[in-house]
């Protein structure tokens, strides 16, 4: 199986200094990035988003979602198999869009 | 030598050449990738966030090809702009002789994985005449920077290397030298990625640990050393293991030794590991 990460933007509104899944994760699965980035200055902790990136790594522990402050990690899995055929779909799909 | 010493070394290992050190302070179009590399947010110049994403997605499909393409591309790009090598710490100590100013910075890494804050996360070293201007990329620059003498500078260098964090240098827009990390598995993006997906945006450095197996007592200080998953003990005989095909030549666990019974060995003494980048 592999993990499903959705993070609700809607409750995850402090990333940078909440920071507890990322800091949490025994895996490092998470990543966090800036989605605006300012002339002049910082960019703010809040306009950081949180992603789920290694999810091959995820062992399924559910130690974000426990920790989480606001509920906005969900936490799923697909069976891998059903997951490869999904991307080998796409890549089929970009090559076609490539040759075309 | 490596690639890069052919094409930028004049002769020497390419991080020794002061040339790679030296970069105009006023600005010259230049066509092509490699002015992105120079200009863009030069964290973001090869940090390969995407490509990342893409390359978990073709792990997971089994399809060797595509993995192998969206390797090709991004390190492509990545050797034009943006991209590391693991150098000893003599060789470090031996560029803070020739780059200047130094400063000490926040990790991109660490905040990008852990989000660790900035306070507690000066661990990077940006070098050259690029910081006179650090204050153009607020985002890379989080907390602003700390200006160091060399002498300063060594001694923060032999720290973080007692401390356990491999020593590397980045290009930013090659082969022009902008930094110098002190990298650990898995909060270095580049070490991440090295070892889990075998993505070769950070270089094995010029040396090879060779673990003497006579001096080897088994006493164990060198385990926890190695940040590349190539030392551990072997139980039956009691002796340190280094994997000679996986080491990256940091030199951690010498320094830990006590017996002298690790040695740090020229990479291209070795027939066998002379390619082994």
């Amino acid at each position: 199986m592999i993990a499903q990460i959705k993070i609700n933007f809607d409750l995850c509104k402090d990333p940078l200094l909440c920071r507890q899944c990322l800091s949490v994760c025994p895996s490092v699965v998470f990543v966090c990035g800036p989605t605006k980035i300012w002339k002049g200055r910082e960019t703010d902790p809040q306009e950081y988003r949180i992603f789920g990136r290694y999810l091959d790594k995820c062992s399924g522990c559910g130690d974000c979602v426990k920790v989480c402050p606001t509920g906005a990690v969900d936490l799923g899995f697909l069976p891998k198999e059903q997951l490869a055929q999904r991307y080998q779909e796409e890549r089929i799909a970009q090559l076609k869009e490539r040759n075309s | 030598m490596c690639w890069v010493c052919e094409k930028y070394g004049n002769g020497e290992k390419w991080y020794l050449n002061p040339e790679n050190y030296a970069r105009r302070l006023y600005k010259v179009r230049k066509e092509g990738r490699e002015a992105s590399g120079a200009d863009a947010d030069p964290q973001a110049a090869g940090m390969g966030a995407g490509v990342v994403a893409e390359l978990v997605k073709a792990r997971i499909s089994g399809d060797l090809k595509w993995e192998e393409e969206i390797k090709r591309d991004a390190l492509e790009h990545a050797y034009q702009t943006h991209f590391g090598q693991v150098v000893t710490l003599d060789e470090y100590l031996q560029i803070l002789d020739i780059a200047y100013p130094l400063v000490k910075m926040t990790c991109g890494c660490r905040r990008v994985q852990r989000g660790m804050p900035d306070e507690e996360n000066f661990t990077c070293m940006g070098i050259g005449p690029g910081m006179y201007k650090w204050e153009r990329w607020p985002e890379t620059y989080r907390g602003g920077v700390e200006f160091l003498t060399p002498e300063e500078a060594k001694q923060w260098a032999m720290m973080n290397h007692k401390e356990g964090r491999v020593q590397t240098v980045d290009v930013f827009g090659t082969p022009y030298i902008g930094g110098l990390c002190q990298c650990e598995y898995p909060g270095c993006v580049a070490v991440r990625n090295r070892l889990d997906y075998d993505f070769k945006f950070l270089l094995k450095g010029h040396t090879v640990a060779k673990v003497d197996r006579e001096k080897c007592t088994g006493c164990k200080s060198c385990l926890g050393r190695c940040q590349f998953k190539s030392l551990n003990l072997e139980v039956y005989t009691n002796k340190a293991y280094v994997d000679m095909d996986q080491c990256f030549g940091c030199g951690l666990c010498i320094t830990a030794c006590p017996s002298g019974a690790i040695e740090l060995l020229d990479r291209e003494s070795l027939p066998g590991l002379a390619e082994n980048w």
